[in-house]
């Protein structure tokens, strides 16, 4: 009982890991912009492709992977330059209606250039191991360990980098930010970058296991959203911890009650949390209200 | 905050109505001419299949072998002088896609006969639609289910119930009493269970457990971590690619250690990218195109098999899939009989129920009962190991 119990929750923590990913892009891009990006869910599956294409085409998987998620960064980049910055007055609904766009153009491209089967990454090296009866999976550790570098590291980055603090001062005063000489441009640029980069790397690191798949970014992206608003579209680490907790109960309800009913459990988490508490998981208020 | 609140719900609404937004169609034929004449002018032969969403890795190669046919027969001279226009609607692997693009076909293209579709599911959708408008229809789908009872529909995919058979009698043979069952949610593991119960009765094999996953599903360790748990002897896996391929995956890593069939969902390339090493291994019952090199030299179907791989591989550089292998034989067993009764609808359902045909997924004798025509000798079993299917038992 006690190792079905164990073996589901390391499946909850690694799903919820990518999970993770996607949140901390969603709310990068937030925070700076007030843009609610559709298109993340797209960024992980244009990595996850990107560098499956790449290592079927010969390119070593350590390169094909860091291509991928350079590519996707730029992408991103692209996505603010050419798009999201030249819209004079941005309101959420303008910026859902682009984003959706975006997410649109980008699935048609991956669906014309790789076709509408599901592909995979290569196993990434190491091997499985049994503690008790629990199976963890090589690739679980690379998931979760893809969280505690990339999420840790960009929520270090904002606590404590200049840049980061920069970034910190355009989301919690815009005009007080402007004042003391810090880009609105680059903040932009920046927030995006951090979004296609946590989006790729969350592509990548999954696509061994759960593959990728030119229409899968919808789904992946709503569940990065639920973790989002778990963490009140302000707050990282509430929203780690809100998607990593996504992703345990998601394996809860497939083994316990039924597999079918995964997918409806965010979504129910996603309605409670919005009419109960919407500001999530976080505990005190800040500056900035979504 | 009313309004924050507002913000969130806004993008759930606008993405749901991006995930429901209708279907594609595509136009593989000539022009689409308004032609009711019945015995003049082109014929004209509709298919739906499951070319994006779940069902990608059958709907596929199926799309491209119609493809190459159609062109084929037109090269040819067509079917006694009359050019046959094909066209293919993307069902997007959901069942009211199948049910509109049924309708379109029938009404709007005047089809004189439907292939389709690539999935169970997909394919009881169209059924009625088919029936309904009396137009005949050949799914090339599993779940015996579909010509059921029905006098319009036919099918060219083997039958869950003798797929069943030949994996329960290996079973019985090595010893195993107790199965457990890991199947899709969707209209091809339907009914599986109950066969599995009543075929296993007379063998001495119960079903212990039965666990489900959706067909787009990626994560299967809920369901194997139960499996894992229970006390059955071996396991069923009953899935279509990629998920049966992923599901295989999570079963190795999961430790799970106990001998594993899949059905013959999986008789395609799509598993072994999805699986990996872990489908060494595996016994899948299948049609014989995946072990063709292996067959005796007078195997009534070796020639057949390698005709259309050769032309498959000439035109796609690729090896057909046994998904392929079906759309093969719906549209050879729809073509003869187009060129025996021509396309007054019920002359050529007469001839469907008489159809005989050498084809690549078995030696078909359809019957007024028997729709499908294909018996258990249509299978073999066959190992998988190292990307490759061994086989087993003709």
């Amino acid at each position: 009982m006690l190792t079905d119990f164990l073996q589901l929750t390391v499946a909850g923590l690694s799903q919820g890991s990518v999970y993770a990913l996607l949140a901390v892009g969603l709310i990068a891009v937030y925070t700076v912009r007030h843009v609610i990006n559709i298109a993340q869910g797209e960024f992980a599956m244009l990595a996850g492709l990107g560098s499956a294409w790449l290592a079927a085409a010969g390119m070593p998987l350590l390169l094909a992977i860091l291509v991928a998620i350079l590519s996707v960064t730029l992408v991103a980049i692209a996505m603010e330059r050419l798009i999201i910055a030249r819209v004079k007055k941005l309101t959420p609904l303008t910026s859902i209606i682009l984003t959706l766009g975006v997410s649109t153009l980008l699935q048609a491209i991956m669906l014309l250039a790789w076709g509408p089967e599901a592909k995979g990454v290569p196993l990434f090296p190491g091997t499985n191991i049994l503690i008790g009866g629990v199976s963890i999976r090589s690739q679980e550790f690379w998931m979760i360990g893809a969280l505690v570098v990339v999420g840790g590291g960009i929520v270090l980055f904002y606590e404590k980098s200049r840049w980061g603090k920069a970034l910190r001062a355009c989301a919690e005063q815009p005009v007080a930010a402007r004042i003391v000489g810090i880009s609105p441009v680059t903040a932009s640029v920046l927030a995006f970058a951090i979004a296609g980069f946590v989006g790729g790397v969350a592509g990548v690191v999954a696509s061994p296991i759960y593959l990728s798949l030119w229409s899968g970014g919808v789904l992946l992206g709503l569940k990065g959203f639920v973790a989002a608003v778990l963490g009140g579209f302000v707050s990282f680490r509430a929203a780690i911890v809100g998607a990593l907790l996504l992703g345990v109960i998601e394996a809860y309800v497939a083994g316990y009650v039924s597999s079918g009913l995964r997918d409806g459990a965010a979504f129910l988490i996603l309605i409670l949390v919005l009419v109960v508490r919407p500001q999530g998981l976080v505990l005190k208020p800040t500056a900035v209200r979504v | 905050m009313k309004k924050s609140r507002l913000r969130f719900i806004a993008p759930i609404a606008v993405i749901t109505a991006l995930v429901l937004a209708g279907c594609s169609t595509s136009n593989l034929g000539g022009t689409a001419k308004d032609d009711p004449a019945a015995e003049a002018g082109p014929i004209k032969i509709g298919a739906v299949l499951d070319v994006t969403g779940v069902g990608a890795s059958l709907g596929v190669p199926e799309q491209n072998t119609l493809t190459m046919l159609a062109k084929q027969l037109n090269d040819d001279g067509g079917i006694d002088g009359r050019d046959v226009e094909l066209t293919i609607i993307d069902n997007q692997s959901t069942e009211d896609g199948a049910a509109k693009a049924t309708s379109k076909l029938i009404e709007s293209d005047k089809v004189d006969i439907i292939i389709g579709a690539s999935r169970t599911g997909p394919s009881l959708a169209m059924r009625p639609i088919a029936e309904a408008a009396k137009i005949p229809m050949i799914s090339v789908a599993a779940n015996v289910a579909i010509v059921e009872g029905s006098k319009w529909v036919f099918k060219t995919a083997q039958n869950d119930v003798v797929v069943l058979e030949r994996i329960l009698d290996d079973a019985e043979a090595k010893g195993y009493t107790k199965l457990a069952l890991v199947r899709d949610a969707s209209g091809f593991g339907e009914g599986v269970a109950e066969y599995i119960t009543d075929l296993g009765a007379e063998r001495g094999i119960t079903l212990v457990m039965t666990e489900a996953f959706e067909p787009s599903a990626t994560d299967f360790t809920p369901q194997m971590t139960n499996v894992r748990g229970s006390d059955s002897d071996a396991v069923i896996i009953w899935g279509i690619n990629p998920s049966a391929g992923l599901a295989q995956k999570a079963y190795v890593q999961l430790s799970v250690n106990k001998p594993v069939y899949h059905s013959h969902g999986i008789s395609n390339q799509a598993f072994f990218d999805a699986a990996g090493d872990a489908a060494n291994g595996v016994i899948a019952p299948m049609g014989r195109l995946l072990v063709a090199d292996q067959l005796a030299a007078d195997n009534t179907q070796r020639e057949v098999i390698e005709q259309f791989q050769a032309d498959y591989n000439a035109a796609y550089g690729e090896q057909p899939s046994g998904f392929a292998g079906h759309a093969f034989d719906a549209w050879h067993i729809a073509v003869n009989a187009i060129e025996a009764a021509g396309t007054d609808a019920d002359a050529l359902r007469g001839e469907l129920e008489s159809a005989q045909w050498t084809g690549i997924s078995g030696v078909f004798q359809m019957t007024a009962k028997n729709h499908s025509g294909l018996d258990a000798t249509a299978l073999i079993l066959a190992e998988a190991e190292d990307g490759r299917w061994n086989l087993l038992k003709d």
